[in-house]
Parts: C-alpha cells; sequence; structure tokens
C-alpha cells in the first residue's frame, strides 16, 4: 500500500470508512496521506440552496411542464446522417459524372474514397453523441474537425502528385462552385437532425457539422472531377470540407452568444 | 480513523433513485421536480460554489442550470445514468457564465498557496473541501468536485466532461497530490508559527 494505492481508492470512491488493516498501516506512517483523508473527509455540505430558491426553480420548470419523448437511439441518427450524406453526394456524382473513378487507379480510388467514408463514419457518430449531454468521446469532439482535415490532406497529398498545371484558380473555381452547393443543402438537412439534441457547444457541434457537409461536396467532386493535380484536390475538393468547417464554426459561435448574450 | 467518505458511497446509492426520478420527470409526474430539483441542487451548488463563484453566480448558474436540464429533458436516454447527463450540462453552464461575466482567465490562474481561512475554520486549523480545492487549477478542481461531491464514478466524470478515465484518473492524482502538498505546507506553517 502506498500513497498512489491512496490515490486510487479515493478517485474511485472506494475509501469508505472502517478502513482495512493495510490502509491504516500506511496512514498510520504517512503524515500527508492521513491529512489528505482528513481533509476530504470534512465535505460535508457547507452552503445548501434556500428552499426559496428551489421553490422559485420549480414554479418555472412547472410553468412548461409537459410529457416529452425521449430522444431516439443512437443508432436511428447515425444512419439519418448518413443516409443524408450518400443520397447528396450521389445526386451531385448523377448530375455530374463520374469521371474520377475511370482516370484513378484502383489504389487511388480505394485509399481515397476509403479515408472519405472513415471520416464522414467518425465524425456522424461524434455529432450523435454530442446530441445527448454526458455522452463517451473516443476522440475529443474539438480535436476531431482538425484531425480529420489533416488526415484528408495526408492522404491526398501522398496518393496524387503535385504538377503545375495551366488555369489552376478557373479549374479550382469551377470545382468549388459544384460542391459548395452540395454542401450547403447537407448542412441544412443535416442540422434540422441534429436540432433534436442538445446542443451544449454550438461553435464546436457547428464545426463538425459544417465538415460532415463540406465532405458530401468533397466526395461528389473526387468521384467526379478527372483532375489529378494533389493541389487542385487539396484546394478545391477539400476546400468545400474547410470552408463547411470554418462556415459552421462561426454560424456555432454567433448561435452562442445568442443564447447566452452579452458575448466576449 | 472516524471519516465520512462513505458519504459517497451512499449518494452512489441514490443515483439509482435519481435515474428512475428523471424518466418520471420527462412523464411529467407532478411530483418529479420537486424531487428531482430537492435532491440533485445541493450537489449542483457545491459544484459551482467549489469552483470559486460566489454564493449569488452560484445560485444563478443553478437555476440556468436547471432550465437548460429542463429545455433539453428529451435527450436523457431513459436506462442510462443521469448524473454525467447533468454535470455535462451544469459544466457548460458554468463555462457559458464564465464567458459571461468574463472571469474566466483570473479562474484559471493556479494559486500557489492555500487561500487564508476564515476565522471559524483557523479555529480546528482544517480548511473546508471548498478552500482546500479552490487552491487547485480550473481542471483537477473540476474533477474532484464531481467525484466526491457529485458523487460520480471515474467513468461518469469522464463522460460529463468529455474526456477519458485515464485523463480523469491523472487529473485526480495530479489534484490529490498537490492537495499533499499544500495541507504539508500549510502544517509545517503552523508548527513555525507555534513555535515562535
Amino acid at each position: 500500500m502506498n500513497c498512489r494505492h491512496i490515490d486510487k481508492m479515493l478517485a474511485e470512491g472506494s475509501l469508505a470508512s472502517p478502513f482495512s488493516t493495510e490502509v491504516e498501516d500506511h496512514m498510520r506512517g504517512c503524515a500527508r496521506c492521513r491529512a489528505l483523508v482528513t481533509a476530504l473527509a470534512t465535505s460535508a455540505l457547507a452552503d445548501q440552496p434556500s428552499p426559496a430558491m428551489l421553490r422559485h426553480i420549480e414554479s418555472r420548470i412547472v410553468a412548461d411542464y409537459h410529457p416529452v419523448r425521449p430522444i431516439g437511439p443512437r443508432l436511428h441518427f447515425f444512419s439519418v446522417l448518413i443516409a443524408i450524406f450518400v443520397c447528396l453526394a450521389g445526386f451531385g456524382v448523377y448530375l455530374r459524372g463520374a469521371f474520377a473513378i475511370r482516370v484513378m487507379s484502383p489504389l487511388q480510388a480505394a485509399v481515397i474514397l476509403g479515408a472519405l467514408a472513415v471520416c464522414t463514419g467518425l465524425l456522424a457518430s461524434s455529432l450523435t453523441q454530442q446530441m445527448v449531454p454526458g455522452r463517451r468521446h473516443w476522440i475529443p469532439p474539438r480535436l476531431l474537425p482538425l484531425g480529420i482535415m489533416f488526415a484528408l490532406a495526408v492522404v491526398i497529398a501522398a496518393l496524387f502528385d503535385f504538377r503545375q498545371e495551366q488555369h489552376f484558380l478557373e479549374r479550382d473555381w469551377a470545382c468549388l462552385r459544384n460542391g459548395i452547393p452540395l454542401g450547403a443543402i447537407a448542412a441544412v438537412l443535416f442540422w434540422l437532425v441534429l436540432r433534436r439534441g442538445a446542443i451544449l457547444s454550438p461553435a464546436m457541434t457547428g464545426a463538425a457539422t459544417g465538415l460532415l457537409a463540406g465532405l458530401v461536396g468533397t466526395s461528389a467532386l473526387e468521384i467526379h472531377c478527372p483532375n489529378l493535380h494533389a493541389g487542385h484536390i487539396l484546394v478545391s475538393h477539400l476546400g468545400v470540407a474547410v470552408l463547411g468547417t470554418t462556415v459552421g464554426f462561426f454560424i456555432g459561435m454567433a448561435a452562442a452568444c445568442e443564447i447566452n448574450p452579452p458575448c466576449p | 480513523m472516524e471519516c465520512r467518505l462513505e458519504e459517497n458511497v451512499g449518494a452512489r446509492q441514490t443515483l439509482v433513485d435519481v435515474d428512475r426520478l428523471m424518466e418520471r420527470y420527462q412523464q411529467a409526474d407532478p411530483e418529479a421536480p420537486a424531487a428531482l430539483i430537492g435532491s440533485l441542487s445541493p450537489g449542483l451548488l457545491r459544484f459551482f460554489r467549489s469552483q470559486v463563484v460566489s454564493r449569488e453566480q452560484a445560485d444563478d448558474l443553478l437555476q440556468e442550470t436547471w432550465m437548460r436540464i429542463h429545455r433539453v429533458r428529451h435527450t436523457y436516454r431513459p436506462g442510462e445514468p443521469v448524473m454525467p447527463w447533468i454535470y455535462a450540462i451544469a459544466r457548460r453552464v458554468r463555462i457559458d457564465g464564465y464567458r459571461k461575466t468574463r472571469r474566466i482567465t483570473a479562474h484559471e490562474v493556479a494559486m500557489e498557496t492555500l487561500p487564508e481561512p476564515p476565522v471559524e475554520e483557523q479555529r480546528d486549523m482544517l480548511p473546508s473541501f471548498d478552500t482546500l480545492v479552490g487552491a487547485l487549477p480550473d481542471a483537477q478542481r473540476e474533477v474532484l468536485t464531481m467525484l466526491k461531491v457529485g458523487g460520480l464514478s471515474l467513468q461518469e466524470v469522464a463522460c460529463a466532461t468529455s474526456s477519458s478515465v485515464g485523463a480523469v484518473k491523472q487529473k485526480a492524482h495530479r489534484a490529490y497530490e498537490r492537495l499533499r502538498q499544500l495541507l504539508q505546507a500549510g502544517a509545517e506553517e503552523d508548527r513555525r508559527e507555534g513555535a515562535q
């Protein structure tokens, strides 16, 4: 038994009196642990909410009190988000054609589409978790959008060549013009789904939603656009996702300020 | 050694009742709001108070927390533990409250020594829990308060703070180690003053 074991027991809430012999022995010889355990044991309630305030809270709640239907299972929302994603990306490809698939090697097609599918799954999963407060996140939601954009940029840079090309800006703009409307429609549909939940951090959720919407445009462009230059793909295909993340983040920030005025 | 740490064990046993109360609250049971507010508010108030806010601010944050809980009560899934759900909302209300009053940076500064204890605490030479955790950095204080006051498990704290169990354990360990140092420093200072 050492101080670390005491820490572990304190954190797990398993250090209850009467203490075991081992704990007693350790604390007899360790003044630091003895002082800590004694100090933490004085956590008796000092401040209690006043009955008047509790009644006030209750009266405000009862003023708008009606039965609510609990939110649906996580898988349901996940499926809806994925269905919207697939339908819109498919619609984009249907309108413009799948020319990129014909010119990409099987490896390039498999890796880039696989990476997009994984990123979409991770984002949709994170968003469905964010709808319910207190859910466990395997990847911190604030890091996920940045991680996904970085990972996709690395995959694109590794798979495709950087070459000089003519009419760089015109081609980029043409792809952005095709991808942005898809992303915008997707963002609206995703928001209609996500508003069923409790969005505690609008900026963070906004960024993730914007990225997922942007990835609809990116995915459609990856299947449609036969320009395989890495620079073009990074700027005009992944650019749709980056733009979506940025816009989503700022809309979320604005929503947070709306909920909690005045905002710093 | 007589100790009241079993309070937390007792608190955990009542959590099952809170889960059921929450389900009744969703069904608009007329008894549920009073019972739920009465059982959870003391812990929530201590959570806000331990984040070194004034009593008035803590009362405001408590009210705001209940309003948000009420607005999003449909997002609680019956059968799941209610405490991470409640504390995730309370945590967000606290963050928003800090931003609102533009005082967040002042609270992020870790204090180097224990704050001056009030006169009644000097009598038995033992700082209160709030005074004690007031000396910790924000993240450690939050974890320790959820564990000790809210009676949440490590997994529940991880859920409420959107972090991993490992990160929570590490914060708790660092908090305990820091408290040991502060208590030891305080005891040595008392001894020196006694000798003089």
